[in-house]
């Protein structure tokens, strides 16, 4: 029962509107743009530049021990549901230990049960804490994937026409593709995309608004704008295949005719479909090589401070730089992804996550921390280049995991909570609705006890915030028109008052 | 039974089992063997149209589905006997020697004062590539390999005591079954200690009955991914909908809950470790190395930590007998009786053999393709859409070759290694900016390196088509491809002291007929890398470059004999750098 079809996301009229932004003759893509952007006077202004960046969290990140229930009576809860850490067993962080990375946010978080809640970040996630402390990085809580608003009972209902569920649920490679896209695996455009579709008319260069520095993901493909991928050294270069700026080729194997015949046949189009397919990325990747290779070089060195060993900083080192080159690169707005993987721990969370003590009694950094160390940097780097307004940073995942444990591990799950980072953000806050804590499926007289609405068994939370509106929120600040908006998020007119209430509010 | 299904296309439910043949060595043992026979020439007693191939083009077209590479003696073999007898040759030639034995041999498994060499993966990979690149029995090889990509483990994230032999075990585990029994793979790759490490049912425990509950992962991804998928099939591989037109789904998360109980209790066998070798560690300490042996056997039941509560799934799924596992039943029956479910369920034979055709022939097989394959090697390779000409001309036929069988079908056509023999000069080979961007074992997950419905935005391909390969192309990884194969063609892989080709023929080729118009150079690697599938305009292309190249320089044999070897490396570089190989069609 797949009610999220494809057709329903009104991509193909999405297309058109892009298209005619792009090809519209006289109303050229500047004015055309400003409109659909809605910034018309902000658009030309010399410093004008924003950037979206996605840190997508492979693998599913265990919700339960990155913000971590705080105050007692639920933190009792937690530790009787996940177990104190016993070397090789239980789940749960001391409380103790949490009291360095506390949150203190300006308005207080009520749980769906009219509880007021306190958080405290994983204690690998010092800098992350800091950062909401001081109000540049907010919190999204229980947010996942919906086509319409769910209850508990609605979710169980076998009505799916009445009370449509995502499709594939719990599923790793479907439920990646519903946060990046809306729809299940084979989906071939997502958010990011169709944002960078609605944005590439501003960019001089177009192909460079929509950047991976990590493997393909359909979050980053529009209808139009197609992802750029680079290493975290930036571009590579086809040796054998150069030319030069002054039309010298390289010698490949002591012969240039060798390197411009090679030139030629690996870019020449071609009548069968997956070899053209092919040859158009090779052509891309040497059309655009020497232009990013060049802006790197030429854009003034900036003193970035990201922490070695840490593969996620390495790539937002890389967007950094692409960042600082904006100007030689001719674009104005960006769409980026960067991804850390390893979250999908069934076992031995204890060990690799962050946040528990080894046998030293140090804080274990664990992929957390690797988290929490790279956005932080990251978010520096903004500072340094004096552009932290512009750009907003935002984590995503899988899902959320069980808040059950399965002994040293957590099994797959549906919402979760995620972090927003920028100077745009309206930070040291919550948004979204901080779930109870509660793995029972108890009922009282045939309904599901109030503490157990928000979950779906052993603890995996039924979200109360959709991707959609998550993601409307940041599309809004990057400058998507309210007209626009269900072209890019299919779902979003499914939840009350999308455009006031819908938008959660942790953007400027 | 199988012996009915192998050798013939479907047509009948039967044929729709696996039943379980992946191979067809049923077949020769109710045969009485019969591997040196040929086949008929005529097509009344042959299900398929094409018996033989017509020419040396057509033999390596299809060697190249069928192993890695193709060599002069190969294209003399299957035109002299044919498709179907060449196939059964292999099934029933002797299996090389195992991954295991090849560390054996190596010496990996040694334990050096202060050195801690049992905990590196390292030698997995310089197993499996020479493996890949050197063994016997190559169409075994490629079928495992095939396989590694939908049962996967991964190198990448194995820890503990001699990981290496971990993953060499799983190895041999796909390889012994490849042209088996898939009951029997699912079963061995269950039990596996690779697999148990990957998805955690090695350690698995019952629920402790305070919120704690079995862990899920091996329950779910055995049914998503290595037996029957996510939505009800029909034997065609295609769909089954519901009234209203929507797919089904094949099970919900109770399903996979009521699964994850049968998974329980496992942990390795260490009833082989001793004698344990205590070996000192630098600063301090001593580590007590068990042996290898553990690697190997096949996980076991330990304490007391197999679920005694009932198991019941598929209890509402149309067409799919439900299945129940009373309490306290013992691990083992619980076992049989879940793989057997899963064996059995409809969508088995379509779900695994769609995945089969698409990494050995073409990413999208037609639904009749799907359900005339049961036996599914022979069948593969053998049916008539494999094989007809139509597919060398059609536009969307064919798929990407993947990276890693590129190199190592450079390797084979080129006689590495020549002439060192250091494996340790290959290794992981998956940044996608400096190497190829994909290594055998190292998946970067369970979901293999790509997708089985992967599809690239802003692409030109017709509606439905998929491109699985496509999904590690992009920018960066078509170039480090390129720029690690221009160093492996010319220096070897891995360095000066790394494993080198063999040129000897093709230098014989270099200035042939004539140093301006090396015809039969470029014709020769034409045919041995992508069974002559070149265009007369690339072809040309690359004939003229290469004529252009310095050759033979009268009284100065050295300056010689780089100049024909660069003109031999510059063919090869260009062939394996157009569409037209790149597609195997």
């Amino acid at each position: 029962m797949h009610l999220l079809k494809p057709d329903l996301h009104s991509r193909r009229a999405f297309m058109k509107r892009a298209g005619q932004l792009a090809f519209s003759g006289a109303a050229l893509p500047t004015a055309m743009n400003l409109a659909a952007l809605g910034e018309a006077a902000a658009f030309n202004s010399p410093g004008d530049y924003k950037a979206l960046v996605c840190v997508f969290l492979y693998g599913a990140n265990d919700f339960a021990n990155t913000v971590v229930t705080y105050d007692n009576p639920s933190y009792a809860q937690y530790l009787n549901i996940r177990g104190a850490y016993t070397g090789s067993a239980g789940l749960a962080l001391p409380q103790a230990d949490l009291a360095a990375t506390l949150l203190t946010p300006t308005v207080a978080p009520v749980d769906s049960l009219g509880v007021t809640r306190q958080f405290a970040l994983n204690p690998a996630m010092t800098r992350l804490a800091s950062l909401f402390n001081s109000g540049k990085a907010a919190i999204q809580l229980n947010v996942g994937p919906l086509v319409i608003p769910l209850t508990r009972d609605q979710y169980n209902s076998t009505d799916h026409r009445t009370y449509p569920r995502p499709p594939q649920l719990f599923s790793h490679n479907d439920q990646q593709s519903i946060w990046q896209s809306s729809s299940p695996e084979g989906a071939k455009v997502g958010w990011g995309g169709n944002i960078g579709d609605l944005a590439m008319s501003g960019n001089t260069t177009s192909g460079f608004t929509c950047i991976s520095v990590t493997g393909n993901a359909v979050y980053l493909s529009g209808d139009q704008a197609l992802q750029y991928q680079v290493t975290t050294n930036g571009a590579v270069r086809i040796n054998s295949a150069y030319v030069n700026s002054s039309n010298v080729a390289n010698s490949t194997y002591g012969s240039t005719a060798v390197t411009n015949a090679l030139r030629s046949m690996i870019q020449q189009s071609r009548v069968h479909k997956l070899e053209n397919e092919y040859n158009k990325v090779t052509a891309r990747s040497i059309a655009s090589e020497g232009a990013i290779t060049a802006a790197l070089a030429a854009s003034t060195p900036t003193t970035f401070t990201f922490p070695a060993g840490n593969s996620l900083a390495d790539q937002l080192n890389l967007v950094a730089r692409l960042i600082s080159a904006r100007s030689s690169l001719g674009v104005k707005r960006q769409v980026f992804m960067v991804s850390i993987g390893g979250f999908d721990m069934h076992d031995f969370l204890a060990r690799d996550h962050g946040g528990f003590r080894d046998a030293s009694n140090n804080i274990i950094p664990g992929l957390l921390g690797k988290v929490s160390d790279a956005i932080a940097a990251f978010y520096d780097a903004t500072v340094t280049m004096g552009i932290a307004d512009q750009v907003t940073t935002f984590t995503a995942s899988d899902f959320g995991r069980t808040l059950a444990s399965n002994g040293d591990g957590s099994d797959h799950g549906w919402g979760s909570h995620h972090f927003i980072v920028g100077g745009a953000v309206n930070g040291q806050k919550f948004y979204g609705t901080a779930p109870p804590v509660s793995v029972s499926d108890a009922k009282t007289s045939n309904a599901y006890n109030p503490e157990n609405q928000w979950h779906v068994g052993q603890g995996r939370l039924l979200p109360t915030t959709s991707v959609d509106q998550f993601g409307a929120t940041m599309a809004k600040w990057f400058g998507v028109d309210a007209n626009e908006m269900t072209s890019v998020f299919p779902n979003i007119q499914n939840f009350s008052g999308a455009f006031s209430s819908g938008y959660m509010g942790f953007m400027a | 039974m199988q012996a009915e299904v192998a050798d013939s296309p479907a047509g009948s439910d039967q044929a729709l089992r696996l039943g379980g043949v992946l191979g067809t060595a049923a077949l020769l043992s109710a045969c009485g063997g019969g591997a040196s026979s040929t086949d008929a020439s005529s097509s009344a007693t042959s299900p398929y149209q094409f018996a033989r191939p017509a020419s040396d083009q057509e033999a390596v077209r299809f060697l190249l589905q069928a192993q890695f590479s193709a060599s002069d003696a190969d294209i003399a073999s299957v035109k002299a006997i044919g498709y179907g007898a060449w196939l059964r040759a292999q099934l029933s030639a002797q299996a090389g020697q195992t991954g295991v034995a090849w560390l054996d041999s190596k010496g990996f498994n040694a334990v050096t004062a202060n050195s801690r060499s049992y905990f590196s993966t390292g030698p997995a990979d310089y197993m499996v590539w020479a493996q890949l690149m050197t063994s016997t029995d190559a169409p075994r090889r490629r079928m495992a390999l095939a396989l590694s990509e939908i049962f996967v483990t991964s190198t990448t994230v194995m820890t503990g005591y001699w990981p290496a032999y971990v993953m060499a075990a799983y190895w041999d585990v796909l390889c012994t079954h490849a042209f088996g029994n898939y009951r029997d793979l699912l079963e061995a790759i269950t039990l596996n200690l690779a697999m148990g490490n990957y998805l955690n049912t090695r350690g698995n425990k019952t629920a402790d009955g305070r919120g704690s509950a079995p862990d899920e992962n091996y329950a779910r991804e055995v049914m998503q991914l290595f037996s029957i998928g996510l939505v009800l099939l029909n034997p065609d591989g295609t769909p089954k909908l519901d009234a209203n037109g929507a797919s089904i789904d094949s099970y919900s998360n109770a399903d996979i809950t009521e699964l994850a109980k049968v998974f329980t209790g496992y942990d390795v066998d260490t009833s082989q470790n001793a004698p344990i070798m205590a070996n000192p560690v630098t600063g301090g300490g001593t580590d007590n190395v068990p042996q290898t042996t553990f690697a190997r056997l096949p996980m076991v039941q330990r304490g007391n930590n197999h679920s005694p509560q009932a198991s019941h799934f598929f209890q509402n799924i149309p067409g799919v007998t439900p299945v129940n596992i009373e309490a306290n039943t013992n691990a083992a029956t619980s076992l049989t009786t879940a793989l057997d479910a899963l064996f059995s369920h409809p969508n088995n034979a379509p779900f695994i053999c769609k995945q089969l055709i698409q990494r050995l022939v073409t990413s999208n097989p037609s639904p009749g393709y799907v359900s005339r394959v049961a036996a599914v090697y022979m069948a593969i390779l053998q049916d008539d859409e494999a094989r007809a000409p139509s597919g060398l001309s059609a536009s969307e036929f064919g798929k990407l070759r993947e990276p890693m069988l590129r190199l190592v079908q450079w390797a084979r056509t080129f006689n590495v290694p020549s002439p060192s023999t250091d494996w340790t000069r290959v290794g992981d080979l998956s940044d996608p900016g400096t190497r190829l961007g994909q290594s055998p074992l190292r998946s970067p997950s369970v979901f293999n390196f790509f997708r089985p419905g992967y599809v690239p935005s802003g692409t030109t391909l017709s509606a439905g088509t998929v491109v699985p390969e496509f999904q590690i192309v992009n920018e960066s990884s078509v170039a480090g491809y390129l720029n690690y194969m221009q160093t492996a063609i010319d220096t070897g892989v891995g360095g000066a002291t790394g494993l080198k080709a063999n040129y000897t023929t093709e230098i014989t080729l270099a200035e042939s007929p004539s140093k301006a118009s090396p015809s039969d150079l470029v014709n020769r690697i034409n045919l041995l890398m992508s069974g002559g599938q070149l265009s007369a305009d690339t072809v040309n292309t690359i004939t003229t470059a290469v004529g252009s190249m310095a050759g033979t320089i009268t009284g100065n044999a050295t300056q010689t004999a780089t100049n024909l070897r660069r003109r031999v490396c510059a063919v090869i570089l260009m062939v394996m750098s157009c569409a037209e190989y790149l597609v195997q069609k």
